[in-house]
Protein backbone atom coordinates (compact mmCIF):
# COMPACT_ATOMS: atom_id res chain seq x y z
CA UNK A 1 0.00 0.00 0.00
CA UNK A 2 2.33 2.54 1.27
CA UNK A 3 4.83 1.81 -1.45
CA UNK A 4 2.92 3.41 -4.68
CA UNK A 5 2.51 6.54 -3.87
CA UNK A 6 5.22 7.37 -6.46
CA UNK A 7 3.19 6.19 -9.46
CA UNK A 8 2.45 9.12 -11.31
CA UNK A 9 -1.33 10.35 -11.28
CA UNK A 10 -3.42 9.35 -14.46
CA UNK A 11 -3.19 12.24 -16.71
CA UNK A 12 -7.21 12.66 -17.10
CA UNK A 13 -6.77 14.54 -14.29
CA UNK A 14 -5.58 17.26 -16.08
CA UNK A 15 -7.82 17.81 -18.96
CA UNK A 16 -9.55 20.57 -19.65
CA UNK A 17 -12.20 21.33 -16.55
CA UNK A 18 -13.58 24.45 -16.30
CA UNK A 19 -13.79 24.67 -12.73
CA UNK A 20 -10.22 23.80 -12.12
CA UNK A 21 -9.60 26.24 -15.10
CA UNK A 22 -11.52 29.28 -13.30
CA UNK A 23 -9.73 28.07 -10.06
CA UNK A 24 -6.33 28.49 -11.78
CA UNK A 25 -7.10 31.80 -13.59
CA UNK A 26 -8.88 33.18 -9.85
CA UNK A 27 -5.76 31.94 -7.83
CA UNK A 28 -2.72 33.43 -10.27
CA UNK A 29 -0.60 36.41 -8.90
CA UNK A 30 -1.43 38.43 -12.32
CA UNK A 31 -3.89 40.11 -13.58
CA UNK A 32 -5.45 38.21 -16.31
CA UNK A 33 -8.39 39.47 -18.45
CA UNK A 34 -9.36 37.65 -21.25
CA UNK A 35 -11.50 39.17 -24.29
CA UNK A 36 -13.42 37.49 -26.46
CA UNK A 37 -13.36 37.69 -30.53
CA UNK A 38 -15.74 41.09 -30.06
CA UNK A 39 -12.63 42.58 -28.05
CA UNK A 40 -14.99 42.70 -24.88
CA UNK A 41 -13.95 41.32 -21.59
CA UNK A 42 -14.79 37.48 -21.22
CA UNK A 43 -13.24 37.25 -17.92
CA UNK A 44 -10.95 38.54 -15.24
CA UNK A 45 -9.65 37.27 -11.94
CA UNK A 46 -9.86 38.86 -8.46
CA UNK A 47 -5.97 40.71 -9.11
CA UNK A 48 -7.65 42.15 -12.00
CA UNK A 49 -10.37 43.70 -10.05
CA UNK A 50 -7.56 44.83 -6.78
CA UNK A 51 -5.19 46.52 -9.56
CA UNK A 52 -7.73 48.45 -11.58
CA UNK A 53 -10.01 48.88 -8.34
CA UNK A 54 -13.52 47.44 -10.60
CA UNK A 55 -15.73 44.88 -9.39
CA UNK A 56 -16.14 42.20 -11.46
CA UNK A 57 -19.28 42.85 -13.13
CA UNK A 58 -18.62 46.43 -13.80
CA UNK A 59 -15.69 44.86 -16.41
CA UNK A 60 -16.86 41.61 -18.07
CA UNK A 61 -18.82 43.11 -20.74
CA UNK A 62 -16.89 46.55 -21.03
CA UNK A 63 -14.70 46.99 -24.12
CA UNK A 64 -10.67 46.65 -23.34
CA UNK A 65 -10.40 50.49 -23.57
CA UNK A 66 -11.85 50.47 -19.96
CA UNK A 67 -8.81 50.02 -18.77
CA UNK A 68 -6.54 52.38 -21.11
CA UNK A 69 -5.62 56.02 -20.48
CA UNK A 70 -7.88 58.44 -22.45
CA UNK A 71 -4.61 59.64 -24.22
CA UNK A 72 -4.14 55.92 -25.30
CA UNK A 73 -7.58 54.74 -26.19
CA UNK A 74 -7.97 56.34 -30.11
CA UNK A 75 -4.52 54.18 -31.01
CA UNK A 76 -5.40 50.86 -28.74
CA UNK A 77 -7.91 49.29 -31.35
CA UNK A 78 -5.33 49.61 -33.88
CA UNK A 79 -3.09 47.88 -31.84
CA UNK A 80 -5.13 45.20 -31.30
CA UNK A 81 -5.76 44.71 -35.48
CA UNK A 82 -2.36 44.38 -35.36
CA UNK A 83 -2.05 41.66 -32.46
CA UNK A 84 -4.90 39.55 -34.32
CA UNK A 85 -3.79 39.98 -37.86
CA UNK A 86 -0.35 37.92 -36.58
CA UNK A 87 -1.46 36.47 -33.44
CA UNK A 88 1.42 35.22 -30.99
CA UNK A 89 2.44 34.56 -27.79
CA UNK A 90 4.38 37.85 -26.85
CA UNK A 91 4.72 40.66 -25.16
CA UNK A 92 2.61 43.74 -25.60
CA UNK A 93 4.31 46.89 -26.91
CA UNK A 94 8.06 45.37 -26.60
CA UNK A 95 10.26 47.89 -25.27
CA UNK A 96 7.79 50.33 -24.35
CA UNK A 97 6.25 51.71 -21.69
CA UNK A 98 2.66 50.64 -21.18
CA UNK A 99 -0.09 52.69 -18.45
CA UNK A 100 -3.28 51.37 -17.52
CA UNK A 101 -6.15 53.27 -16.24
CA UNK A 102 -8.07 52.18 -12.87
CA UNK A 103 -11.34 52.73 -12.14
CA UNK A 104 -10.73 56.33 -9.89
CA UNK A 105 -9.13 57.64 -13.48
CA UNK A 106 -5.65 57.05 -11.77
CA UNK A 107 -2.55 55.36 -13.98
CA UNK A 108 -0.21 52.57 -13.11
CA UNK A 109 2.76 51.27 -15.17
CA UNK A 110 2.92 47.55 -16.36
CA UNK A 111 3.58 45.13 -18.39
CA UNK A 112 1.53 42.84 -20.76
CA UNK A 113 1.62 39.17 -21.64
CA UNK A 114 -0.68 38.48 -24.57
CA UNK A 115 -1.57 34.65 -25.55
CA UNK A 116 -4.05 34.34 -28.49
CA UNK A 117 -6.56 31.62 -27.37
CA UNK A 118 -8.10 29.78 -30.50
CA UNK A 119 -11.66 28.19 -29.80
CA UNK A 120 -14.18 26.78 -31.56
CA UNK A 121 -16.06 30.61 -30.59
CA UNK A 122 -13.28 32.45 -32.74
CA UNK A 123 -10.11 33.82 -31.10
CA UNK A 124 -9.68 34.95 -27.51
CA UNK A 125 -7.17 36.85 -26.22
CA UNK A 126 -5.31 36.02 -23.04
CA UNK A 127 -3.71 39.31 -21.20
CA UNK A 128 -0.85 38.88 -18.28
CA UNK A 129 -0.95 42.07 -16.73
CA UNK A 130 1.89 42.95 -13.68
CA UNK A 131 2.19 46.20 -11.86
CA UNK A 132 5.33 47.11 -12.37
CA UNK A 133 5.04 50.79 -10.76
CA UNK A 134 7.10 49.10 -7.73
CA UNK A 135 9.91 47.94 -10.41
CA UNK A 136 10.07 51.04 -11.91
CA UNK A 137 10.14 53.16 -8.69
CA UNK A 138 13.48 50.77 -8.10
CA UNK A 139 14.88 51.48 -11.04
CA UNK A 140 14.41 55.59 -10.82
CA UNK A 141 15.84 55.24 -7.57
CA UNK A 142 19.06 53.26 -8.69
CA UNK A 143 19.31 55.29 -10.94
CA UNK A 144 19.29 58.43 -8.95
CA UNK A 145 21.47 56.86 -6.92
CA UNK A 146 24.23 56.15 -9.52
CA UNK A 147 24.04 59.68 -10.43
CA UNK A 148 24.91 60.75 -7.33
CA UNK A 149 27.66 58.15 -6.81
CA UNK A 150 29.13 59.77 -10.07
CA UNK A 151 28.84 63.27 -8.77
CA UNK A 152 30.53 62.32 -5.86
CA UNK A 153 33.23 60.58 -7.71
CA UNK A 154 33.91 63.69 -9.58
CA UNK A 155 33.84 66.78 -6.86
CA UNK A 156 35.81 63.84 -4.61
CA UNK A 157 38.38 63.43 -7.25
CA UNK A 158 38.12 67.15 -8.07
CA UNK A 159 39.11 68.33 -4.56
CA UNK A 160 41.54 65.90 -3.86
CA UNK A 161 43.84 67.02 -6.38
CA UNK A 162 44.14 70.28 -5.07
CA UNK A 163 45.80 68.72 -1.61
CA UNK A 164 47.73 66.06 -3.63
CA UNK A 165 49.50 68.89 -6.24
CA UNK A 166 50.75 70.10 -3.06
CA UNK A 167 51.86 66.81 -1.11
CA UNK A 168 53.60 65.45 -4.93
CA UNK A 169 55.50 69.32 -5.14
CA UNK A 170 56.74 69.72 -1.87
CA UNK A 171 58.28 66.46 -1.93
CA UNK A 172 59.67 66.59 -5.32
CA UNK A 173 60.78 69.84 -4.29
CA UNK A 174 62.37 68.87 -1.23
CA UNK A 175 63.83 65.68 -3.48
CA UNK A 176 65.73 68.11 -5.83
CA UNK A 177 66.78 70.65 -3.67
CA UNK A 178 68.02 68.18 -0.62
CA UNK A 179 69.27 65.36 -2.94
CA UNK A 180 72.45 64.28 -1.10
CA UNK A 181 72.66 66.55 1.41
CA UNK A 182 70.21 64.26 4.04
CA UNK A 183 71.89 60.76 4.13
CA UNK A 184 71.00 57.76 1.48
CA UNK A 185 68.08 56.54 3.49
CA UNK A 186 66.25 60.46 3.48
CA UNK A 187 66.70 60.32 -0.22
CA UNK A 188 64.77 57.01 -0.54
CA UNK A 189 61.89 57.92 1.59
CA UNK A 190 61.72 61.24 -0.48
CA UNK A 191 62.14 58.93 -3.33
CA UNK A 192 59.08 57.17 -2.32
CA UNK A 193 56.97 59.45 -1.09
CA UNK A 194 57.34 61.66 -4.52
CA UNK A 195 56.52 58.02 -6.69
CA UNK A 196 53.43 57.56 -4.01
CA UNK A 197 52.00 60.96 -4.51
CA UNK A 198 52.59 60.94 -8.47
CA UNK A 199 50.56 57.57 -8.43
CA UNK A 200 47.96 58.72 -6.54
CA UNK A 201 47.74 61.82 -8.80
CA UNK A 202 47.66 59.72 -12.01
CA UNK A 203 44.79 57.73 -10.39
CA UNK A 204 42.67 60.72 -8.96
CA UNK A 205 43.27 62.09 -12.63
CA UNK A 206 41.74 59.24 -13.82
CA UNK A 207 38.99 58.67 -11.73
CA UNK A 208 38.35 62.49 -12.62
CA UNK A 209 38.28 61.90 -15.93
CA UNK A 210 35.89 58.38 -15.43
CA UNK A 211 33.61 59.79 -13.19
CA UNK A 212 33.30 62.88 -15.79
CA UNK A 213 31.80 60.15 -18.04
CA UNK A 214 28.66 59.73 -16.85
CA UNK A 215 28.36 63.33 -15.19
CA UNK A 216 29.37 65.36 -17.43
CA UNK A 217 28.37 63.69 -20.83
CA UNK A 218 26.82 65.13 -23.66
CA UNK A 219 23.60 64.64 -25.23
CA UNK A 220 24.04 62.09 -28.29
CA UNK A 221 24.02 63.95 -31.58
CA UNK A 222 24.92 62.52 -35.57
CA UNK A 223 27.98 61.75 -35.76
CA UNK A 224 30.37 61.14 -38.25
CA UNK A 225 32.27 57.97 -36.69
CA UNK A 226 35.34 58.08 -39.81
CA UNK A 227 35.70 61.97 -39.31
CA UNK A 228 36.48 61.27 -35.49
CA UNK A 229 39.09 58.53 -36.08
CA UNK A 230 40.85 59.72 -38.82
CA UNK A 231 40.87 63.34 -36.35
CA UNK A 232 42.21 60.63 -33.33
CA UNK A 233 44.82 59.16 -36.00
CA UNK A 234 46.11 62.47 -36.83
CA UNK A 235 46.00 63.91 -33.56
CA UNK A 236 48.08 60.51 -32.09
CA UNK A 237 50.25 60.73 -35.31
CA UNK A 238 53.69 61.44 -33.62
CA UNK A 239 53.04 58.08 -31.37
CA UNK A 240 51.86 56.02 -34.31
CA UNK A 241 55.04 57.26 -36.24
CA UNK A 242 57.08 56.64 -33.18
CA UNK A 243 55.67 52.98 -32.83
CA UNK A 244 56.14 52.42 -37.00
CA UNK A 245 52.66 51.61 -36.92
CA UNK A 246 49.75 51.60 -39.98
CA UNK A 247 46.32 52.03 -39.70
CA UNK A 248 44.01 51.14 -41.56
CA UNK A 249 40.46 52.56 -41.46
CA UNK A 250 37.82 51.13 -43.41
CA UNK A 251 34.77 53.26 -44.31
CA UNK A 252 32.81 54.22 -40.90
CA UNK A 253 29.08 54.65 -40.50
CA UNK A 254 27.41 58.09 -38.49
CA UNK A 255 25.97 56.98 -35.32
CA UNK A 256 24.57 58.56 -32.48
CA UNK A 257 27.28 60.07 -30.14
CA UNK A 258 28.65 61.71 -27.81
CA UNK A 259 31.58 63.15 -30.05
CA UNK A 260 33.92 63.74 -27.16
CA UNK A 261 33.80 60.62 -25.92
CA UNK A 262 33.58 58.91 -29.21
CA UNK A 263 36.63 60.36 -29.66
CA UNK A 264 38.06 59.37 -26.51
CA UNK A 265 36.77 55.99 -26.96
CA UNK A 266 39.07 55.17 -30.39
CA UNK A 267 41.76 57.17 -28.54
CA UNK A 268 41.93 54.90 -25.90
CA UNK A 269 41.65 51.91 -27.82
CA UNK A 270 44.54 52.68 -30.69
CA UNK A 271 46.17 53.95 -27.67
CA UNK A 272 45.92 50.83 -25.96
CA UNK A 273 46.64 48.68 -29.25
CA UNK A 274 50.05 50.50 -29.97
CA UNK A 275 50.95 50.37 -26.19
CA UNK A 276 50.40 46.32 -26.25
CA UNK A 277 52.40 46.03 -29.42
CA UNK A 278 54.51 42.91 -30.27
CA UNK A 279 58.07 42.88 -31.93
CA UNK A 280 56.47 43.49 -35.40
CA UNK A 281 55.43 46.88 -36.75
CA UNK A 282 51.66 47.33 -35.30
CA UNK A 283 49.13 46.93 -37.83
CA UNK A 284 45.96 48.49 -36.59
CA UNK A 285 42.25 48.20 -38.06
CA UNK A 286 39.35 49.76 -37.88
CA UNK A 287 36.32 48.13 -38.96
CA UNK A 288 32.50 47.70 -39.02
CA UNK A 289 29.93 45.48 -39.55
CA UNK A 290 25.86 46.18 -39.67
CA UNK A 291 23.87 43.40 -37.17
CA UNK A 292 20.80 43.48 -36.99
CA UNK A 293 19.68 47.31 -35.94
CA UNK A 294 23.79 47.09 -33.79
CA UNK A 295 26.76 48.33 -35.99
CA UNK A 296 29.51 46.47 -34.68
CA UNK A 297 32.88 48.04 -34.41
CA UNK A 298 36.69 46.20 -34.26
CA UNK A 299 39.59 47.74 -33.43
CA UNK A 300 41.96 45.46 -34.41
CA UNK A 301 45.71 44.39 -33.30
CA UNK A 302 49.09 41.98 -34.08
CA UNK A 303 50.18 42.96 -30.77
CA UNK A 304 50.97 40.97 -27.45
CA UNK A 305 47.22 39.46 -27.10
CA UNK A 306 45.85 38.44 -24.40
CA UNK A 307 44.89 35.38 -22.39
CA UNK A 308 41.08 34.91 -22.63
CA UNK A 309 41.05 34.19 -19.13
CA UNK A 310 41.53 38.21 -18.24
CA UNK A 311 39.04 39.38 -21.09
CA UNK A 312 36.67 40.64 -18.72
CA UNK A 313 39.50 41.58 -15.89
CA UNK A 314 40.80 44.26 -18.63
CA UNK A 315 38.04 46.15 -18.00
CA UNK A 316 37.81 46.62 -14.53
CA UNK A 317 39.18 49.83 -12.81
CA UNK A 318 42.83 50.16 -12.13
CA UNK A 319 42.99 46.43 -13.17
CA UNK A 320 46.74 45.66 -14.78
CA UNK A 321 47.84 42.59 -16.14
CA UNK A 322 51.29 43.76 -16.03
CA UNK A 323 54.32 44.63 -13.27
CA UNK A 324 54.83 48.35 -12.94
CA UNK A 325 56.97 49.89 -15.00
CA UNK A 326 56.54 48.07 -17.92
CA UNK A 327 53.75 49.35 -19.40
CA UNK A 328 52.23 53.20 -18.38
CA UNK A 329 49.43 53.65 -17.48
CA UNK A 330 47.33 53.09 -14.15
CA UNK A 331 44.76 50.48 -16.10
CA UNK A 332 41.60 52.77 -16.51
CA UNK A 333 42.03 53.27 -20.00
CA UNK A 334 39.72 50.34 -21.28
CA UNK A 335 37.07 50.86 -18.14
CA UNK A 336 36.79 54.19 -19.52
CA UNK A 337 36.13 52.88 -23.17
CA UNK A 338 33.23 50.10 -21.35
CA UNK A 339 31.52 52.85 -19.38
CA UNK A 340 31.57 55.18 -22.61
CA UNK A 341 29.77 52.07 -24.65
CA UNK A 342 27.91 51.33 -22.15
CA UNK A 343 26.31 54.42 -22.07
CA UNK A 344 25.63 54.83 -25.81
CA UNK A 345 24.32 51.85 -25.27
CA UNK A 346 26.28 48.94 -26.53
CA UNK A 347 28.72 46.08 -25.07
CA UNK A 348 31.94 45.80 -25.00
CA UNK A 349 34.62 42.78 -25.45
CA UNK A 350 37.64 41.15 -26.85
CA UNK A 351 38.73 37.99 -28.66
CA UNK A 352 42.50 37.56 -28.35
CA UNK A 353 45.54 34.84 -28.64
CA UNK A 354 48.46 35.24 -26.58
CA UNK A 355 50.92 36.36 -29.69
CA UNK A 356 48.96 37.31 -32.17
CA UNK A 357 47.18 40.14 -31.32
CA UNK A 358 43.95 40.97 -29.93
CA UNK A 359 40.46 42.32 -31.21
CA UNK A 360 38.28 44.95 -29.54
CA UNK A 361 34.71 44.65 -30.59
CA UNK A 362 32.04 47.23 -29.48
CA UNK A 363 28.82 47.62 -30.38
CA UNK A 364 26.46 50.85 -30.77
CA UNK A 365 23.07 50.99 -31.62
CA UNK A 366 22.41 51.83 -35.48
CA UNK A 367 19.16 54.17 -35.86
CA UNK A 368 17.87 56.29 -38.80
CA UNK A 369 20.63 59.35 -38.82
CA UNK A 370 20.40 62.56 -41.07
CA UNK A 371 21.88 61.94 -44.15
CA UNK A 372 24.84 62.37 -44.40
CA UNK B 1 67.48 111.58 -23.71
CA UNK B 2 65.91 110.41 -20.37
CA UNK B 3 66.68 106.89 -19.58
CA UNK B 4 63.89 104.64 -18.87
CA UNK B 5 62.89 105.07 -14.98
CA UNK B 6 61.07 101.95 -15.04
CA UNK B 7 63.66 99.22 -14.21
CA UNK B 8 64.62 101.56 -11.13
CA UNK B 9 61.54 100.26 -8.81
CA UNK B 10 60.67 96.78 -8.60
CA UNK B 11 57.73 94.75 -10.74
CA UNK B 12 54.71 94.76 -8.75
CA UNK B 13 52.73 92.06 -8.61
CA UNK B 14 49.26 91.27 -6.83
CA UNK B 15 48.89 87.91 -6.31
CA UNK B 16 45.57 86.59 -5.13
CA UNK B 17 45.91 82.83 -3.91
CA UNK B 18 44.63 81.44 -0.33
CA UNK B 19 46.95 78.45 -0.40
CA UNK B 20 50.09 79.13 1.01
CA UNK B 21 51.85 76.36 -0.56
CA UNK B 22 51.15 77.79 -3.78
CA UNK B 23 52.17 81.21 -2.80
CA UNK B 24 55.39 80.23 -1.91
CA UNK B 25 55.71 78.01 -4.62
CA UNK B 26 54.65 80.71 -6.96
CA UNK B 27 56.49 83.48 -5.29
CA UNK B 28 60.35 81.00 -5.59
CA UNK B 29 59.43 80.06 -8.95
CA UNK B 30 58.85 83.94 -10.05
CA UNK B 31 62.05 85.39 -8.08
CA UNK B 32 64.47 82.77 -9.48
CA UNK B 33 63.00 83.53 -12.58
CA UNK B 34 62.80 87.10 -13.22
CA UNK B 35 66.92 86.84 -11.40
CA UNK B 36 69.15 86.97 -14.39
CA UNK B 37 66.78 89.94 -15.80
CA UNK B 38 68.16 91.95 -12.61
CA UNK B 39 64.88 93.44 -12.02
CA UNK B 40 63.33 93.27 -8.67
CA UNK B 41 59.85 91.95 -7.79
CA UNK B 42 57.93 92.82 -5.27
CA UNK B 43 54.89 90.18 -4.55
CA UNK B 44 51.62 90.82 -2.90
CA UNK B 45 49.46 88.19 -1.51
CA UNK B 46 46.25 88.46 -0.25
CA UNK B 47 44.08 85.39 0.36
CA UNK B 48 40.60 86.01 -1.04
CA UNK B 49 38.36 88.46 -3.55
CA UNK B 50 37.19 90.79 -1.17
CA UNK B 51 40.60 91.67 0.38
CA UNK B 52 41.80 91.35 -3.16
CA UNK B 53 39.44 94.59 -4.14
CA UNK B 54 40.42 96.08 -0.60
CA UNK B 55 43.94 96.40 -1.97
CA UNK B 56 43.65 97.49 -5.85
CA UNK B 57 41.00 100.21 -3.75
CA UNK B 58 43.35 101.05 -0.75
CA UNK B 59 40.80 100.11 1.93
CA UNK B 60 41.14 98.80 5.33
CA UNK B 61 44.60 97.66 6.05
CA UNK B 62 45.68 98.79 2.30
CA UNK B 63 45.52 102.10 2.58
CA UNK B 64 49.12 102.51 1.18
CA UNK B 65 48.85 99.42 -0.99
CA UNK B 66 51.06 100.36 -4.43
CA UNK B 67 48.94 99.88 -7.53
CA UNK B 68 50.25 96.76 -9.18
CA UNK B 69 51.69 96.17 -12.49
CA UNK B 70 49.80 92.52 -13.12
CA UNK B 71 47.82 90.46 -10.69
CA UNK B 72 47.67 86.73 -10.74
CA UNK B 73 44.48 85.57 -9.98
CA UNK B 74 43.34 82.02 -8.27
CA UNK B 75 40.03 81.22 -9.18
CA UNK B 76 38.98 79.37 -6.22
CA UNK B 77 38.89 81.61 -3.65
CA UNK B 78 36.68 81.99 0.13
CA UNK B 79 33.67 84.28 -0.11
CA UNK B 80 34.15 86.80 -3.27
CA UNK B 81 35.25 83.69 -6.03
CA UNK B 82 38.17 84.70 -8.73
CA UNK B 83 35.59 85.41 -11.43
CA UNK B 84 33.87 88.53 -9.35
CA UNK B 85 36.42 89.66 -8.49
CA UNK B 86 37.97 89.68 -12.27
CA UNK B 87 34.27 91.41 -13.05
CA UNK B 88 34.41 93.62 -10.36
CA UNK B 89 38.42 94.70 -11.74
CA UNK B 90 37.24 95.23 -15.36
CA UNK B 91 34.04 97.53 -14.36
CA UNK B 92 36.41 99.78 -12.62
CA UNK B 93 37.39 102.59 -14.58
CA UNK B 94 40.50 102.77 -11.89
CA UNK B 95 41.66 99.03 -12.35
CA UNK B 96 40.33 97.70 -15.64
CA UNK B 97 43.77 98.97 -17.21
CA UNK B 98 45.96 96.48 -15.18
CA UNK B 99 46.50 92.94 -16.97
CA UNK B 100 44.96 89.92 -15.11
CA UNK B 101 46.17 86.03 -15.15
CA UNK B 102 44.26 84.06 -14.57
CA UNK B 103 46.17 80.95 -12.39
CA UNK B 104 44.13 78.23 -11.29
CA UNK B 105 43.82 74.54 -11.15
CA UNK B 106 40.90 74.12 -13.30
CA UNK B 107 40.95 73.61 -16.59
CA UNK B 108 36.99 73.43 -16.61
CA UNK B 109 36.09 74.75 -20.27
CA UNK B 110 33.13 77.03 -18.23
CA UNK B 111 35.92 78.53 -16.05
CA UNK B 112 38.34 79.28 -18.93
CA UNK B 113 34.61 80.57 -20.68
CA UNK B 114 33.82 82.55 -17.98
CA UNK B 115 37.05 83.96 -17.26
CA UNK B 116 37.61 85.20 -20.47
CA UNK B 117 34.19 86.42 -20.95
CA UNK B 118 35.24 88.61 -17.53
CA UNK B 119 38.52 89.89 -19.43
CA UNK B 120 41.14 88.12 -17.97
CA UNK B 121 43.85 88.53 -19.89
CA UNK B 122 45.28 85.06 -19.74
CA UNK B 123 44.47 82.05 -18.21
CA UNK B 124 46.79 79.68 -17.20
CA UNK B 125 46.24 76.16 -15.59
CA UNK B 126 48.55 75.27 -12.29
CA UNK B 127 50.23 71.90 -13.57
CA UNK B 128 49.33 68.97 -11.62
CA UNK B 129 53.29 68.03 -11.78
CA UNK B 130 56.00 70.31 -10.60
CA UNK B 131 58.26 70.72 -13.35
CA UNK B 132 55.07 71.23 -16.00
CA UNK B 133 53.75 74.48 -13.04
CA UNK B 134 57.07 75.87 -12.64
CA UNK B 135 57.64 76.02 -16.49
CA UNK B 136 53.90 77.52 -16.72
CA UNK B 137 54.91 80.31 -14.19
CA UNK B 138 58.28 81.09 -15.75
CA UNK B 139 56.12 81.72 -19.06
CA UNK B 140 54.29 84.17 -17.17
CA UNK B 141 57.54 85.20 -15.90
CA UNK B 142 58.71 85.86 -19.70
CA UNK B 143 55.61 87.33 -21.16
CA UNK B 144 54.24 89.42 -18.42
CA UNK B 145 57.32 90.40 -16.61
CA UNK B 146 59.56 91.16 -19.83
CA UNK B 147 58.36 90.68 -23.31
CA UNK B 148 54.82 92.63 -22.68
CA UNK B 149 54.81 96.27 -22.61
CA UNK B 150 52.66 97.32 -19.55
CA UNK B 151 50.32 100.15 -18.79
Amino acid sequence: MGTSVSAPEPAASLAPNPEMFRLIVEAAPHAILVANPRRLIALINRRTEELFGYARDELVGQPTEILVPMQFRKAHPGHVDNFLAAPSARAMARGRELVGRRRDGSELAIEIGLTPLPTPDGLFTMASIIDITERKRYEDELRRSNAELEQFAYIASHDLQEPLRMVASYTELLGQRYRGKLDDKADKYIFYAVDGAKRMQRLVADLLTYSRVGSQGRPLVDVDTEAVVTGVVEMMRSSIRKANARIEVSPLPHVMADEVQLRQLFQNLIGNALKFRAEADPVIGIRVAHHGDQWLFCVEDNGIGIDMQYAERIFQMFQRLHERGKYEGSGIGLTIVKRIVERHGGQVWIESKPGLGTSFFFSLPSVATKAA
Amino acid sequence: MTRPVRTARPLRVLLVEDNPGDADLTRDTLEASIEPSGRELDLQVVVDGEQAIDYLLRRGPHTAAARPDVILLDLNLPRLGGVQVLAEIKQHDQLRDIPVVVLTSSAAETDIAQSYRAGANAYVTKAGELGAFMANLQAIERFWFNAAKLP
